[in-house]
């Protein structure tokens, strides 16, 4: 995912991040699901708060990954 | 009063008759204290993102509620008490959140408007040629 000029979050008008919207918090992790930071991801700071908040909860609720399967291809 | 979603996740060890006995039971302190249930929606079995109490899946149950926030200290003591209750998370709802995890898209700009950029690019050079 590279850095466009706008946020993505934004074009595509999701008018609210759902930390159970699991397909979307997906496309903002790395391989090793980390947060892609925005420099990288081109979200708006808005945006990426939001976004990191709704990863966050969903974690904690085993929806997504701390870290990634032991043995699962990084 | 306020709008809250909770989010349930049971051990797959018991089955959807327990579970809606416990709902009910939880519930019941609500209700009991003005509360009331919006929405409950019954996700069934999902594979955990990792292990919790040594299981691999969860039985994930989403409900909206209203209630008065003194009546949550003592709803959620009862979740704390439950054994087969691996996760739960209580969160206000300002009237955005929906019940299922389904009905909701991922991010498709990212490869759209990809797509579009290069849909236009492609046009330009068309037009270049033309």
């Amino acid at each position: 995912m590279s850095a466009g000029k706008t946020c993505p979050i934004c074009a595509a008008r999701i008018a609210h991040i759902d930390y159970k919207n699991v397909p979307l918090l997906s496309q903002f992790l790395t391989e090793r699901a980390k947060i892609v930071p925005r420099r990288l991801s081109g979200v708006c700071a808005r945006h990426q708060r939001q976004l990191a908040r709704a990863i966050k909860r969903a974690r904690y609720l085993a929806l997504l990954p701390y870290v990634p399967r032991y043995g699962a291809p990084v | 009063m306020r709008d809250y979603e909770v989010v349930y996740v049971f051990a797959p060890t018991i089955g959807e008759d327990a579970i809606r006995e416990k709902l009910d039971r939880y519930h019941r302190r609500l209700t009991e204290a003005g509360g009331e249930i919006t929405a409950v929606d019954f996700w069934g079995a999902r594979p955990l993102a990792y292990p919790i109490r040594k299981k691999e899946t969860g039985i994930y149950v989403v409900v909206h509620f209203r209630a008065d926030p003194t009546a949550l200290p003592e709803y959620e003591r009862l979740l704390k008490l439950d054994e087969d209750l691996l996760r739960y998370l209580i969160v206000l709802n300002e009237g955005y959140l929906t019940t299922s995890p389904f009905a909701q898209a991922p991010l498709e700009a990212a490869a759209p408007v990809a797509a579009a950029a290069e849909d236009e690019a492609e046009a330009d050079e068309d037009e270049e040629e033309a």
